[in-house]
């Protein structure tokens, strides 16, 4: 679905932000990508629909090198909601902000109409269907940013630290939205500082620091991994650590990781 | 998109040029201007621009005055045409175009060399009110940090299957709403933030706050500024006492 092969890019500042990248990720399967602040996280994820195209190597979505299409065409099917919604936040109410690129990718009107109305109800955000998208809190215009990808339905979503500044119980719906995604069949790439959110989500998990990929596996293995977290600046779960240190007794109460956090959780579904 | 950022972005180089006080720089660069602005023959204007050429490459900004002029020969063609529209001969319209790339250069030769803070002591020395210095040298120095949002801004449009390269003119210009109003609102937030952030920290608490720089100009500078007023005041004295024809 999206292959990355040796991909080098150079930023125009000279800046090297990726280094011999290889990458393969199949249909439906989620991603998860994490690293240090300046790794090249933001840049591997924009080279997926174009907006950066690679300075060396080839990166491939449905098996057509993204040098070769537009940003518009390939965004059609991937779908990336960034960092920062005062980047892209503009129209007059919520609900032309949700149909934008509906409009722009030409669907019908009946389309929209459904498709907004699907995602506005979704993410909570039919109280403020006209009012103004620059007056909504913090955490709602970065839910209404996740609603205007979702609503033209892309194969591939790509959500760039789509946790930051929500509350629990938002946070506890995002997730659930992720986990209704895979579910649904589209391939989820997750770019995230927030290793308590990732982990229970067991996704596949890509460690990435100084432009590289340094370890690439499921994440219940790679989140034991003190040492590999630590070079990437990453935190390992608290329930990883707390079962690493358990285990070390005679008397641990858990056999595995996934014990200690059934028991306090109870069972997370996966997929 | 990047290297027009880049442009804007001053950078500390070490040369002689970049070194001199800022006010020789202003000086300088405001003769170069008034030279370039009165210039109306071809020999004058080589002139000119080979004198702006030898400082750049003293200062060692060459590449990036290039990089300007790339930037505004559009608009020095636009000038250049519409010239010849109003029916002014070839040569005439040329020097009009050719004099605007000049004050360009002049310009840009105290931007790029100068950085803020010296834009800042420049302004001060001026006796110019505080506030009006702070809202300018602000102003300059969000100028890159304005242009790096824009970047984000515009990726993230296209994202969501905005055509920016796509459409005539009115299209194209249709198509910047999506990207001007999250830019404009930004910079509102933004500057209402760093208003609240300055007043949290004492701005403007007593009248005469404490200033920590000294200005003095070195018998270098006072050379270059005595040397480059005599030399203006020749070429205007050559301009105003040899009228050459176009
Ligand atoms: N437009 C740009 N021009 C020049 N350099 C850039 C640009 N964007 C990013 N970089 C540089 O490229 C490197 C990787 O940046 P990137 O945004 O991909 O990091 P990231 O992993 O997303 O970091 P964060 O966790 O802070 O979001 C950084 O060193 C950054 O300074
Ligand atoms: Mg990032």
């Amino acid at each position: 679905m999206i292959e990355f092969r040796d991909v080098t890019f150079v930023h125009q500042t000279g800046k090297t932000a990726l280094r011999d990248v290889s990458l393969k990720v199949e249909k439906a399967e989620m991603l998860a990508v994490v690293g240090e602040n300046g790794a090249g996280k933001t840049t591997l994820v924009k080279h997926v629909n174009g907006l950066l195209k690679p300075t060396k190597g080839t990166v491939l979505v449905d098996g057509e090198d993204t040098r070769l299409k537009s940003t518009a065409e390939l965004s059609r099917k991937v779908g990336i909601a960034f960092q920062n919604p005062d980047h892209q936040l503009f129209s007059e109410s919520v609900e032309a902000e949700t149909t934008f690129a509906l409009k722009n990718f030409g669907f019908s009107r009946e389309l929209i109409d459904q498709r907004l109305n699907w995602a506005l109800q979704f993410f909570g955000l039919d109280e403020y269907r006209n009012s103004s998208p620059l007056a909504l809190s913090g955490g709602e215009k970065k839910r209404l940013t996740l609603a205007c990808i979702l609503a033209w339905d892309p194969e591939v979503v790509i959500l760039d630290e789509p946790t930051v500044g929500q509350d629990a119980i938002q946070k506890e719906k995002l997730s659930g939205i992720i986990k209704m995604l895979r579910s649904t069949g589209k391939t989820t790439i997750i770019v995230s500082h927030d290793v308590e959110f990732i982990w229970p989500l067991q996704p596949r998990l890509v460690v990435m620091s100084q432009g590289r990929i340094v370890a690439d596996g499921p994440a219940h293995t790679l989140m034991g991994d003190e040492k590999l977290l630590e070079g990437a600046r990453v935190m390992q779960p608290q329930l990883v650590k707390l079962y690493q240190r358990l285990r070390r007794r005679p008397d641990s109460p858990f056999a595995s990781v996934n014990d200690a956090r059934m028991w306090i959780t109870g069972p997370v579904g996966v997929g | 998109m990047y290297w027009v950022a880049g442009g804007f972005i001053f950078r500390r180089v070490g040369s002689p040029f970049h070194s001199l006080d800022p006010r020789v720089k202003l000086l300088i660069s405001a003769e170069l201007f008034v030279v370039s602005l009165t210039a109306y023959s071809v020999t004058q204007l080589a002139v000119v621009m080979g004198v702006m050429l030898c400082i750049a490459a003293v200062a060692k900004i060459l590449k990036r005055v290039g990089r300007t002029l790339v930037f505004s020969a559009g608009f020095s063609v636009f000038i250049f045409v519409i010239n010849l529209f109003a029916r002014q001969s070839l040569l005439t319209s040329a020097i009009y175009s050719v004099r605007f790339l000049a004050i360009i250069i002049s310009t840009s030769l105290f931007f790029i060399t100068t950085s803020p803070d010296e834009l800042e002591q420049v302004m001060k020395s001026a006796h110019l009110p505080r506030d009006v210095v702070f809202a300018f040298t602000t102003a300059v120095r969000f100028i890159p940090v304005l242009m790096l949002d824009a970047i984000q801004i515009v990726d993230a449009q296209k994202s969501r299957g905005l055509e920016v390269e796509k459409g005539n003119l009115i299209k194209r210009v249709r198509k910047m709403v999506p990207v001007l109003i999250p830019l404009v609102v930004n910079s509102v937030i933004r500057s209402g933030e760093l208003a609240e952030a300055m007043e949290s920290r004492a701005y403007g608490a007593v009248p005469r706050p404490t200033s920590l720089n000294r200005y003095s100009s070195s018998k270098r500078d006072k050379l270059v500024a005595a040397g480059s007023l005599i030399l203006f005041i020749i070429t205007v004295y050559i301009y105003v006492r040899f009228p050459t024809p176009l």
